[in-house]
């Protein structure tokens, strides 16, 4: 189960002669020589994709977070002309693969002057187009009581303070579980970077990790490993900070009708 | 006058009742219109043409569909691919995670440990470091091999034997299977316990428990992992690209769908014939998921 994670942690630290030898004990000389040549095997160092990767995750999660926990009260608490239709319509985006709209957007942000900057994959997420995480917030929503809404309603309160003041706090477990699944897909995102980074000062981890297979990859295992490892650990980290709140978010948005 | 007075404040009223759940809606409003409709109106108008990003898109009708259907072999290698693809890791995947759920849920000792060790290969299967690591795995003188050697059996480069290729990618989406798990978990939290007492005071063991009671009530969490995980499985993109060096060889042997698509697109700029490809993906997963939900109501047991 675990085996490859654990040798692949293991080779990381190994001296090149000795990668290869299987078994996922270090071995007696091990050493941080391949982190420290794996950083900087490249024109660019691994610092900068790192920062890239991190100021496009957290924007992503602040877009996510606003944009879809918004649309989620819409739907959850507010009465509008057409409702049930948009809600339907969130429901099929769902379903729609992003290989249909990808080259119109391309063309669109390429006219917009935004290939080669983070804008469009930063963007779209302030416009919720993950409906996932409105569909998680709606059913999260639906099982807050509505007296408390009532109940600030008669004090005067209008939409935007019960969303402020009533709905967010009591949703620490959703928008937890929405910011965490934010982080690791916008972290582990290649398919958005390959396509619209193409310089390598603007390279996410994941590029450049690709990248250093192509270039050196072959010769420098050790290097690559110990990237590889790096590439990983904020994932780890996130998820055992807060998974607790992780299983708590999916659990109670209860999959049957 | 009468009528002026009493349109308007019908209008207000209107104004009053919509405009604030509007105002929550909007920025996905704009996102909805500006970055989904508009773009699917535009994808399927260009799939009628020739486009390569430079010169305006040329107008062919139904030609970029002719040549999908009839005349192009690796059209049919991508589809061929794929659907091996869903068909064998996503059942294999769902087995995996419903047995593992099963055993989670019986309370085991340190449950969130295990839990989170289980989850662990899910969270980083999709990133590029994991296919890396597979690509070396699965290599002439991988991982794999080595243990083989052990017993004396001398094992082919699966990457690069197009008989294996695309099973490592297999092993590796199977391997993955911690989201499909936590929600069978879920899904497990919500059979009341006494169903499984009344059952086991009628004589009823363990298998038949499970084959009458967790199976049929789990029916509506297997068809949403069902779902979700088969239309993620056509899309699939990540590993293939980074094992085949996004060329989808040996011998078109890991050429999944989204990877053909990718390369049309991007690799030769055949924006038209692309934008050809994936709305005919759009249609297989709309066939799948319309004819889900028609077969449901055989076995899918909602118990309202």
């Amino acid at each position: 189960m675990l085996y490859p994670l654990l040798w692949l942690l293991a080779a990381s630290f190994k001296p090149d002669n000795q990668i290869f030898n299987t078994g996922i004990w270090p071995s007696a000389d091990w050493s941080l020589d391949a982190y420290f040549r794996g950083w900087n095997a490249m024109r660019v160092s691994f610092s900068v994709f790192f920062m890239n990767s991190f100021v496009i995750a957290i924007l992503s999660i602040i877009g996510n977070l606003m944009a879809c926990s918004m649309a989620a009260y819409a739907f959850a608490r507010m009465e509008f002309k057409f409702k049930n239709f948009w809600f339907a319509m969130m429901l099929m985006t769902l379903m729609l693969p992003s290989q249909v709209t990808i080259i119109p957007q391309y063309v669109l942000f390429r006219d917009l002057g935004w290939i080669n900057t983070i804008l469009p994959l930063v963007v779209p997420k302030f416009l919720a187009v993950d409906a996932f995480f409105i569909f998680l917030m709606v059913q999260f929503f639906r099982g807050i009581p509505r007296e408390l809404d009532e109940a600030a309603r008669m004090d005067g309160a209008g939409p935007w303070r019960i969303y402020w003041k009533i709905m967010l706090p009591l949703s620490t477990p959703v928008l937890v579980t929405a910011a965490i699944f934010t982080f690791i897909w916008t972290w582990d995102d290649f398919f958005g970077p390959l396509i619209f980074l193409n310089r390598m000062q603007d390279y996410t981890v994941t590029l450049g990790l690709r990248t250093f297979v192509d270039s050196t990859g072959e010769s420098d295992f050790g290097g690559l490993f110990a990237m590889s490892v790096l590439s990983i650990v904020p994932i780890f980290l996130f998820f055992l900070i807060f998974q607790r709140f992780l299983i708590e978010g999916i659990a109670t948005t209860g999959m049957k009708r | 006058m009468h009528n002026a007075a009493s349109r308007r404040s019908i209008w207000s009223r209107a104004w009053e009742n919509h405009a604030p759940g509007y105002l929550f809606l909007l920025p996905w409003l704009i996102g909805f219109i500006g970055l989904t409709v508009g773009p699917m109106i535009s994808s399927f108008y260009l799939s009628f043409t020739n486009f390569d990003l430079l010169t305006p898109a040329r107008w062919v009708g139904l030609e970029n569909y002719q040549r999908m259907f009839t005349n192009d072999r690796n059209f049919a290698a991508s589809l061929r691919v794929t659907f091996t693809f869903v068909l064998f890791s996503v059942p294999l995947k769902l087995a995996f995670a419903l047995v593992i759920a099963i055993l989670l849920n019986r309370g085991m000792k340190g449950l969130p440990l295990y839990r989170a060790l289980f989850y662990l290969p899910s969270l980083l299967g999709a990133s590029v470091a994991i296919a890396i690591l597979w690509r070396q795995i699965f290599s002439g003188s991988g991982l794999v091999n080595q243990f083989l050697a052990n017993f004396g059996i001398v094992g082919p480069s699966w990457i690069s034997n197009p008989n294996y290729s695309l099973w490592t990618l297999i092993i590796l989406s199977v391997w993955q299977f911690g989201s499909p798990m936590i929600i069978f978990l879920a899904g497990l939290r919500q059979i009341p316990q006494d169903m499984y007492e009344a059952a086991s005071l009628d004589g009823a063991g363990k298998w038949r428990q499970f084959w009458k009671i967790t199976l049929p009530l789990l029916t509506p969490v297997v068809f949403f992992n069902a779902i979700i995980q088969t239309i993620n499985s056509f899309q699939s993109f990540t590993p293939a690209f980074i094992i085949s060096n996004g060329t989808g060889q040996p011998i078109n042997s890991t050429l999944f769908y989204a990877l053909y698509l990718y390369n049309e697109a991007f690799s030769f700029f055949r924006m038209g014939y692309a934008s050809a490809l994936a709305w005919f993906l759009l249609f297989l997963i709309a066939c799948f998921t319309a004819f889900s939900f028609l077969t449901s109501k055989y076995w899918v047991h909602y118990d309202d």
